[in-house]
C-alpha cells in the first residue's frame, strides 16, 4: 500500500574535488600531488572507476565522468611502459575530462605525469591504502553524499530497539503517542520533522534536524523539549527506519488485517518497509499497541512468527479430526487433577 | 491542488509568532496544505516543520493546498504573506 506517494527524494548533484579532499584528508589520509589544482572540479557520480583499459588506449565505454583510482595495476603497467609511451597512455585518460585521480598503496607520480595532469587541471592524490581498502572507504563515503533522503512528516520512535515510524494525518495524536512512548521508557529520536536517508541498498536512516531536534508540539501545551524534561534516556540522535505504523480514523469500510498472516509492505526512498494500519478509536490505547508491534517485530525477526504458528496449529488440529481422533473445543488441560488453583 | 509561490516579506522572517499563526489558520481548513522551499516539503499544519524551515526575509516558498476548501485556504494564507504577518505596515 501506498503511504509516501507524495515524498520526494531530496539528493545532492554534485560535490567538489576540494570537498572531497577536505574531508577525506584526515579520514583516508588522501594526500593532494598538485595542491589547489582543480578543487572546483564537480564529482557528480558516487561511483568510482579504475581506467585500466583506458589507458592501453580502449576508451570506448569509459567512465570518465567518475572518480579514477589507479591501483597497482595501473600504476606498475605504466611503469612497464618506456616514458614515450607512459605518457602518451597517461595523455589518453587525461583526454577525458576526469574529476581527479587518486593513486593508492602510497604510489606517487613521476614529475612528468603530474606536469601533464596540473596542466590539464586534474588534481591527483595519493593515499598509503592499499586499493581495496581505498576503494571500500572512498565508495563508501561518496555513497552517503549521494544518497537520498526526504523530510518525513511524523514521529519517530524507538520501541524496545525496532525503530517505528509514525504517519497518519496532522492532528491525530503522533506526537502524543511519541510522549506516551518516552513517558514509558522508550526514546524518541523525532517529531513532526524525520529526515529519513537511504543508506546502501535497503536501509533507511532517521534522524531530526539540527533546530528541530528532540522539539516536540504537544497540542494545547505548545512546544516542549524532551531531552530536557526527560533526559538522554529519553532520546536517540539518529536510529534505523524499521517499521511504519499509519495511524487512521476507523473507517467501518477498510478490511484490517485479522490474523497478520498477510504482511503488509510499504514502499519509502525505494525501500520496502513492513506497515501496520492501526485504526484508531477512543478506549484504544494505542501506546501499548505499539509495544506490541514492536515485540511481535523483534519475534518475526528473530524468527518467530505467532500467525504462522498458529495456522500450523489449526491446521493440525484438523488433520487430528479427519483422522478420527480429537473433539470440537478440546479443553487444554484434559482433566483439573485437584490443583484448584 | 492550488500551488501558489510566495515571498517572506516581514524583516524578521517567519519566527515563533507567524508559525503558529499559519499552523492555526491551516488548521481551520480540511484541505490538505504543505510548504516547500529548496526541495523540502513539509506539512504545513505542524509548527515543528513550519520552524524547520527557518525561513528568512526574502525566501521564496511554494504553498501547496489540496482538498475541498483550497481555494478559501489559499485565499487566507497567501493573505496572511502578503500583509507581511499584520506585524509591519
Amino acid at each position: 500500500m501506498a503511504v509516501f506517494e507524495n515524498t520526494q527524494e531530496i539528493r545532492k548533484e554534485s560535490i567538489t574535488v576540494g570537498f572531497l579532499a577536505d574531508e577525506c584528508r584526515e579520514r583516508f589520509a588522501l594526500t593532494p600531488l598538485n595542491e589547489g589544482v582543480g578543487r572546483e572540479k564537480l564529482i557528480t557520480d558516487k561511483n568510482l572507476h579504475r581506467p585500466q583499459l583506458a589507458l592501453t588506449g580502449y576508451t570506448k565505454l569509459f567512465s570518465y565522468h567518475r572518480v579514477q583510482v589507479i591501483g597497482n595495476t595501473e600504476f606498475y603497467y605504466l611503469k612497464s611502459l618506456p616514458m614515450e609511451r607512459r605518457i602518451e597512455a597517461f595523455r589518453t585518460v587525461l583526454m577525458f575530462d576526469v574529476p581527479c585521480l587518486i593513486l593508492t598503496s602510497g604510489n606517487g607520480l613521476e614529475p612528468e605525469l603530474l606536469q601533464i595532469a596540473t596542466e590539464r587541471g586534474v588534481p591527483v592524490f595519493t593515499t598509503p591504502h592499499e586499493t581495496t581498502k581505498a576503494v571500500y572507504f572512498l565508495g563508501d563515503f561518496l555513497d552517503d553524499q549521494f544518497s537520498a533522503y526526504a523530510p518525513i512528516h511524523g514521529a519517530f520512535v524507538d520501541v524496545y530497539g525496532a525503530g517505528i515510524l509514525f504517519v497518519g494525518r496532522s492532528g491525530i495524536g503522533k506526537s502524543e503517542i511519541a510522549l506516551d512512548l518516552v513517558e514509558r521508557g522508550h526514546r524518541l529520536v523525532a517529531d513532526d520533522v524525520v529526515m529519513v536517508t537511504r543508506k546502501g541498498e535497503g536501509i533507511l536512516m532517521g534522524a531530526g534536524t539540527t533546530l528541530t531536534q528532540h522539539f516536540m508540539e504537544v497540542r494545547g501545551l505548545g512546544l516542549i523539549d524532551i531531552r530536557q524534561m526527560f533526559g538522554i534516556r529519553a532520546i536517540r540522535f539518529q536510529k534505523r527506519v524499521e517499521l511504519i505504523v499509519k495511524l487512521e480514523e476507523w473507517d467501518p469500510a477498510t478490511e484490517y488485517t485479522r490474523t497478520g498472516l498477510d504482511d503488509d509492505e510499504t514502499s519509502l526512498l525505494g525501500v520496502e518497509l513492513p506497515l501496520v494500519r492501526l485504526p484508531i478509536f477512543s478506549g484504544k490505547n494505542i501506546t501499548v499497541i505499539a509495544e506490541v508491534i514492536a515485540l511481535n517485530y523483534l519475534l518475526k525477526h528473530y524468527g518467530y512468527n505467532p500467525a504462522k504458528v498458529f495456522a500450523e496449529k489449526l491446521h493440525e488440529a484438523i488433520a487430528k479430526k479427519s483422522s478420527g481422533k480429537g473433539r470440537t473445543g478440546d479443553r487444554s488441560i484434559p482433566y483439573f487433577e485437584h490443583d484448584f488453583e | 491542488m492550488l500551488v501558489k509561490t510566495v515571498t517572506v516579506r516581514n524583516r524578521a522572517g517567519i519566527h515563533t509568532r507567524p508559525a503558529a499563526t499559519i499552523v492555526k489558520k491551516a488548521s481551520q481548513y480540511r484541505c490538505e496544505f504543505f510548504i516547500v522551499r529548496d526541495g523540502f516539503r513539509i506539512n504545513g499544519k505542524s509548527i515543528i516543520g513550519v520552524m524547520m524551515l527557518a525561513a528568512e526575509q526574502g525566501s521564496e516558498l511554494q504553498l501547496e493546498f489540496d482538498g475541498p476548501d483550497e481555494a478559501a485556504a489559499a485565499e487566507d494564507l497567501v493573505g496572511y504573506f502578503e500583509r507581511k504577518f499584520d506585524e509591519e505596515f
